[in-house]
């Protein structure tokens, strides 16, 4: 296992990966600062 | 979420186990007016077409975030009927986090899950008693009221 979460960044390779590895999204909206 | 949750290891493994993690700025467009985004951190369950299941608003450490992905997991696959697949997830949850704040949705959503499959109802007044004992003040327990009558 890694040690940090890899974020994706756009919905459309999220998705993608989703429906290969069988999974569900985690969306984080969340403020940059 | 930076600083406490997301670095921690039962998170980042339950996450790379269960989910796609997909992170985008709250004004990331067109993504914050399709989710209708109002505050950060709001964090969004979907399934593998896109669709939402469950979100949350607000800050939330490592034992409470695990269980509430789990629930919106296990409310995903209940909302397409695929009742096996979410009763195994809230049988997880209950198992290893029965103190969360998810816990008593669990024990609500599991009796539905049980009704649904069997349509038997002798689940949903399950549901309620366990509630009264373990989780008497959670709203949940109010929701499966009129369940102790069937």
């Amino acid at each position: 296992m890694g040690k940090t979460i890899i974020w994706e960044t756009k919905m459309d390779v999220a998705i993608a990966r989703a429906k290969a590895e069988n999974k569900h999204v985690l969306l984080d909206f969340f403020n940059p600062g | 979420m930076d600083a406490v949750t997301y670095p921690n290891e039962s998170v980042i493994e339950f996450i790379q186990k269960y989910m796609i993690p997909l992170r985008v700025a709250f004004d990331a467009q067109p993504l914050s007016t399709d989710f209708n985004l109002k505050w950060t951190p709001t964090l969004i369950t979907l399934d593998a077409d896109g669709k939402e299941h469950q979100r949350t608003v607000g800050f939330l450490p490592p034992e409470e975030l695990i269980p509430s992905l789990m629930l919106g997991i296990a409310k995903s696959y209940f909302d397409r009927e695929k009742f096996s697949e979410a009763l195994s997830m809230l049988e997880k949850l209950l198992k290893d986090y029965p103190k969360s704040d998810s816990a008593p949705e669990a024990v609500y959503l599991r009796g539905v899950c049980r009704y649904k499959s069997t349509h038997d109802p002798k689940p949903l007044k399950g549901a309620y008693e366990q509630l009264q004992v373990n989780y008497p003040l959670s709203e949940w327990t109010k929701r499966a009221y009129p369940y102790r009558l069937l």
